[in-house]
């Protein structure tokens, strides 16, 4: 043991500079933390691993959220988006989300930009192969240059790094993604103190350069025109944007891949680690679904001045030379080569059951979680749980009592809830499904449900507080004026309407109420609204006065339901209550019970691991000492 | 640590029987068991039967000798370690060995703790415990028999096909939704629409069984009513076959309204017989009559009875008018008799209500009667064949999730956007989840990557 002292001294140390690292490592330093970024490489920090793009559903409302609660990945995004689109555009508001290409590397000099701006923000290169603890506390990180660094709070936010191993065909090697190092002594530090550690995998597809190919074949995709912004702060998209090219495979690529399966790590039985189900490599997706004649695939350019493009859709670990062959079989491919190729890699992740709603470690004090090492997947599901431990660190640091997020408002406390309640046994991707209030958690109302939490937290400057406020107001009055402005029998409108709609409007009928009709769209409303109104309103904005009408019935039954559902819930469990008196309850259910020391008896429902017996049990004690 | 201790009781019912089974579960029991034989190396196979001596733990003294049975956790009713003594029936003996089992450090179970820790152990679902409380309470063999379908997981296994067929409607929904960048099939809204009429159609005959279901293990109320010596306490006795009601000549000595359980095809059937509903100066009289009438009030089936050998008296035609609005059966008593005639009665009764002509004497009639109760509560031609709802908290769940589907199938015919149509869905599914345990999103998720090929 050396005792030499620290080379450096922060108040709060983020490993890592993938997209959990750099939103801890700015939250922290804004709440005015003396922060450390320690990261492999400075050259690539903000690295997109796989897919150069942000958002899509669900993951876009992750990245709304994030803004909303001044974190940075969405106006990292909107200065450096190629394609912007605005998904299911013909489905309801609460489904809708932004998604936008990146340019890859445009993405990464914006992101340390930002960091480099940012006060009280200090970036360091190299590799963290241990932590430093005392009395149950973390007190710091060793480098494998033998530098030491002493910090009161540690997030760690590895990504795919810990222990990560790379398989192509039948070759395998030790990255952390291709051409970077993987975190071993990282991994095993980690595992000797305690973290149950499983394994997990993911893949990527090969790039192709874009000059050999022929693009005649593929359908064009287009951006929007009018280009959706991810963050609150972006007035609009100016930069101009890319098309990206949609194509399929065919029977004869599936029957190549099926004769050459066994030389795929993930058949032959060399990859032990699950991977996600929502990112089928091409080879599970013929074996899986030997029905389906072709699949989709897009041709996503990674960026304004290079010519590699991302093959979307064709994740593949299958050797390097089988890849090649299989690009020429796809039409418009025949001449395409391929500049790296696809692999498949596994890597450490630390079971997230260990972890409280704050993503602060059971373990260790002051030890904070973020990212893939909790056992998920994307760029915006890790960014979200960096900007909690992030925020957490600070509070940690100070002193404060710890945040959290509710399920109940917002995505990020669906991810956390589930994560820390369910853990994972596969990489754990966000869709909206996974919320039980879908129709609350709008893509356009998260700055009201969680920029007061921003600015509390002091993450919202003034600017961006008052631009909030300005909002707020403008939709309060828009909507005054939709639930004020009536059509009567007697008003020509009403008889041009009701001929228009086929409807019978009734006698009197508001624009919020002809809102709710069937085929009633919002460009009708815009056209509706008082003259000196409608110059003042913008279409987004109305739509999502409008989506507050639709949905507010929906909501509310949805609440009496979950309400009439979990209406034991709030059944309080006294603080002294004794779970071994009650008979028939395992000593596990007992354990998991003390452990987490529920307070009411819907917590106790979310106690992972717990059995419906148990819980029905639990809940007869409960009534009956409320009867007594 | 132990986490729950062991708990001992009798398990057959109080009174003198043939046999009585003392039953112990818990993580000690094996240990009890041991001290309770005084044999030490006591280490019974699993499920087989032996007969063993059971002794005073104090004493050493014989208590009886008994079948043991050791059923290992946790393949056991409780789910841990059991063991029941099988004894001769003597309550006392059966006291005697409880106390025996106290002393060695078993603690007596509460009233349904066998169940609770059933249910803690995963062994029994929520509408199986509650099968357990029927099979308990059940007052009929039909009812016993649907109490037992249902604790033999019937009625999950009946709604597991409505929750797949739920599940298979919302994954195509929720796909749409959640892939809209793959390259999946398009809705079919006509068929999808489809399917959810024959969801609701296949809930509403599930939750349409109540009817029956509830009659079999409620049972039914039916009251007999009419004025003093129609003959209402002789056919309350004829139909119970035994002395149970005084019969007098005396008009007016039935006072007390007199209940007594039958049963009809397996169907409960509480039979009240009342005072005469006539205006007495008498008190004691009055008190039965006021009985009467909220007797009249209670039923669910009304049997008004006139005396067929006698003209109507105004008593027979206020009390006919009384009763139209409730659930009803015309009685003419006294068939036997020379005088009687149904055609005084026919004049009265509205167009074409049915007449029971009987008699309590002879037990002419008494069939029909019979037959003509249990047609008016529309029981089910054989309560037995089907399963049954019998229970008020299945049949509400099923009744609001076939509502939220009604409600999803119009926004579905109104081309409403899908997260719309799947809230009435995902309403249904947590209805039926409710009855038996929960559908987690988690097999929601399962089920879309199983059924399509999705991701980039
Ligand atoms: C091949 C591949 C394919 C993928 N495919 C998909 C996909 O299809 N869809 C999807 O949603 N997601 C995919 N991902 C996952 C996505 O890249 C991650 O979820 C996301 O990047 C995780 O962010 P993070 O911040 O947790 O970690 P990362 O972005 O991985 O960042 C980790 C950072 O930590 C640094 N680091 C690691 N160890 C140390 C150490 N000991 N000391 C100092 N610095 C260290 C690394 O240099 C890196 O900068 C893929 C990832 C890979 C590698
Ligand atoms: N012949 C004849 N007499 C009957 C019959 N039923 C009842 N009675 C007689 O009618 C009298 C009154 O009977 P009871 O049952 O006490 O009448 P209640 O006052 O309506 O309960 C008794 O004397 C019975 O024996 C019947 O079916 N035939
Ligand atoms: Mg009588």
């Amino acid at each position: 043991m050396r005792f030499s002292g620290f080379d450096e001294n922060f108040d709060v140390i983020v490993i890592g500079a993938g997209h959990a690292g750099c939103e801890a490592a700015s939250a922290a330093a804004r709440m005015g933390a003396q922060t450390a970024l320690v990261t492999l490489s400075l050259d690539t920090i903000g690295q997109m691993s796989c897919n150069p793009a942000v958002g899509g559903i669900a993951k876009g409302h992750l990245v709304r959220e994030i803004d909303a609660l001044g974190g940075i990945m969405g106006r990292v995004i909107d200065r450096t988006g190629i394609q912007f689109r605005l998904l299911n555009r013909s489905r309801g508001p609460a489904v809708r989300a932004p998604r936008a290409q990146a340019d890859r590397s445009l993405y990464r000099a914006e992101m340390r930009r930002t960091l480099e701006a940012t006060p009280n923000l200090h970036l360091r290169q190299g590799l963290v192969i241990d932590l430093i603890v005392e009395d149950g506390k973390v007190r710091g990180v060793e480098l494998q240059d033998t530098r030491r660094f002493h910090a009161k709070a540690v997030v760690v936010a590895t990504g795919t790094f810990l222990n990560g191993l790379i398989h192509t065909g039948k070759r395998t090697y030790t990255a952390g993604r291709a051409g970077e190092p993987a975190s071993i002594e990282l991994a095993e530090s980690l595992k000797r103190l305690g973290f149950p550690v499983g394994r997990l995998k993911t893949g990527t597809p090969p790039r192709l350069d874009g000059r050999t190919i022929d693009w005649s074949v593929f359908e064009p995709q287009p951006a929007d025109e009018r280009p959706v912004p991810f963050s609150f702060a972006t007035e609009s998209i100016d930069q101009p944007q890319v098309t990206c090219y949609i194509g399929y495979t065919n029977e004869r690529v599936h029957q190549t891949i099926r004769a050459n399966i066994h030389e795929s790590p993930l058949y032959s039985g060399q990859i032990k680690g699950v991977g996600p189900r929502y990112c089928p490599s091409i080879e599970d997706k013929v074996v899986k679904f030997p029905d389906k004649n072709r699949h989709q695939l897009f041709l996503e350019p990674e960026g304004y001045d290079t010519y590699e493009v991302y093959l979307n859709g064709f994740s593949t670990s299958m050797p390097a030379e089988l890849q090649q062959e299989l690009v020429h079989q796809v039409k418009g491919l025949e001449e395409a080569r391929i500049i790296r190729p696809g692999y498949a890699i596994e890597y450490d992740f630390v079971d997230p059951r260990e972890l409280t709603p704050f993503l602060e470690t059971t373990r260790l004090r002051g030890l904070f979680f973020a990212g893939q090492i909790n056992g998920t997947t994307g760029y915006e599901e890790a960014a979200c749980q960096g900007l909690i431990a992030g925020i957490n660190a600070a509070l940690f640091v100070r002193g404060e009592p710890l945040f959290r997020l509710h399920r109940e408002e917002s995505y990020i406390g669906v991810l956390i809830d589930d994560l820390i309640h369910y853990g994972v046994d596969e990489p754990y991707r966000m869709f909206t499904s996974r919320s039980e209030n879908r129709l609350a958690l709008r893509y356009d109302t998260a700055d009201a449900r969680l920029a007061p939490h921003g600015r509390r937290l002091g993450l919202l400057g003034d600017e961006d507080w008052e631009r909030f406020n300005r909002r707020r107001e403008r939709l309060a009055k828009l909507r005054a004026v939709i639930e004020g402005t009536r059509f009567k029998r007697s008003d020509a409108v009403h008889a041009e309407l009701s001929l228009r709609l086929n409807q019978n409007l009734g006698d009197a009928i508001s624009l919020a109420q002809l809102a709710q009709r069937p085929n009633v769209h919002p460009e009708l409303i815009y056209e509706l609204l008082p003259a000196e109104t409608r110059a003042q309103t913008s279409l987004s904005d109305l739509e999502t006065v409008l989506a507050d009408i639709i949905y507010s019935g929906y909501i509310d039954a949805q609440r009496a339901t979950n309400e009439r559902i979990h209406q034991h819930d709030y059944l309080r469990i006294p603080p002294d209550f004794n779970y071994r008196a009650i008979s028939g309850l395992s000593r596990e259910m007992v354990e998991r019970l003390e452990r987490a020391r529920p307070e009411t008896f819907g917590q106790a429902r979310r106690v992972p691991g717990m059995t419906h017996g148990a819980l029905a049990t639990l809940l007869v004690h409960l009534k009956l000492r409320r009867a007594a | 640590m132990q986490a729950s201790d062991t708990i001992v009781a009798v398990s057959t019912p109080p009174g003198r029987g043939g046999i009585g089974i003392v039953r112990l579960s818990g993580r000690q029991a094996l240990d009890l068991a041991r001290k309770l034989l005084c044999k030490e190396d006591f280490a019974p196979e699993p499920n087989r039967v032996s007969l063993h001596v059971l002794r005073d733990p104090e004493t050493g003294e014989e208590l009886d000798r008994a079948l043991v049975t050791y059923f290992q956790a946790p393949r056991s009713f409780t789910g841990e370690d059991v063991i029941e003594f099988s004894c001769h029936g003597s309550p006392v003996l059966l006291l005697q060995i409880v106390d025996a089992l106290l002393r060695l450090g078993a603690r007596a179970a509460e009233p349904g703790e066998f169940t609770l820790r059933a249910l803690a152990n995963g062994k029994l679902n929520l509408s199986q415990a509650e099968a357990i409380r029927d099979l308990i309470e059940a007052r009929t063999a039909a009812a016993a028999r649907q109490a037992a379908r249902q604790l033999g997981g019937e009625l999950s296994a009946t709604l597991q096909p409505l929750k797949d067929a739920l599940l298979e409607l919302i994954v195509p929904l929720e796909s749409s939704l959640e892939f809209v960048e793959d390259d999946l099939p398009d809705l079919e809204i006509e068929r999808l629409s489809a399917r959810l009429s024959d969801l609701v159609r296949r809930m509403d005959e599930l939750a349409a069984t109540f009817r029956a279901g509830r009659l079999l293990k409620d049972g039914l109320k039916a009251t007999l009513v009419g004025r003093p010596n129609v003959g209402k306490s002789s056919i309350f006795n004829a139909l119970l076959k035994q002395d149970r009601a005084i019969v007098t000549d005396l008009p007016g000595t039935t006072r007390d309204a007199l209940s007594e359980m039958i049963n009809l095809e397996g169907i409960p059937v509480l039979l009240t017989d009342t005072a005469g509903v006539r205006d007495s100066a008498d008190a004691i009289e009055r008190m039965g009559i006021e009985r009467t009438r909220r007797a009249i009030a209670d039923a669910d089936l009304l049997l008004v009875v006139v005396d067929g050998s006698e003209p109507l008296t105004a008593e027979d035609r206020e009390l006919i008018l009384e009763v139209a609005q409730s659930r009803h059966l015309m009685v003419a008593n006294k068939c036997d008799l020379a005088g009687f005639s149904l055609g005084r009665l026919r004049e009265t009764v509205a167009n074409g209500a049915e007449i029971i002509a009987v008699s309590a004497r002879t037990g002419q009639g008494l069939e029909d009667l019979r037959r003509a109760v249990l047609r008016s509560c529309s029981a089910p031609e054989s309560a037995t064949d089907s399963l049954l709802l019998t229970n008020a908290r299945h049949y509400d769940l099923l009744r609001r999730a076939s509502d939220a589907l009604a409600t999803a199938q119009r926004l579905l015919q109104e081309r409403a956007s899908e997260e719309l149509v799947l809230v009435g869905l995902y309403d249904a599914l947590r209805y039926l989840g409710e009855i038996t345990g929960e559908t987690t999103p988690e097999e929601i998720l399962t089920q879309i990557f199983s059924t399509f090929c999705i991701g980039k």
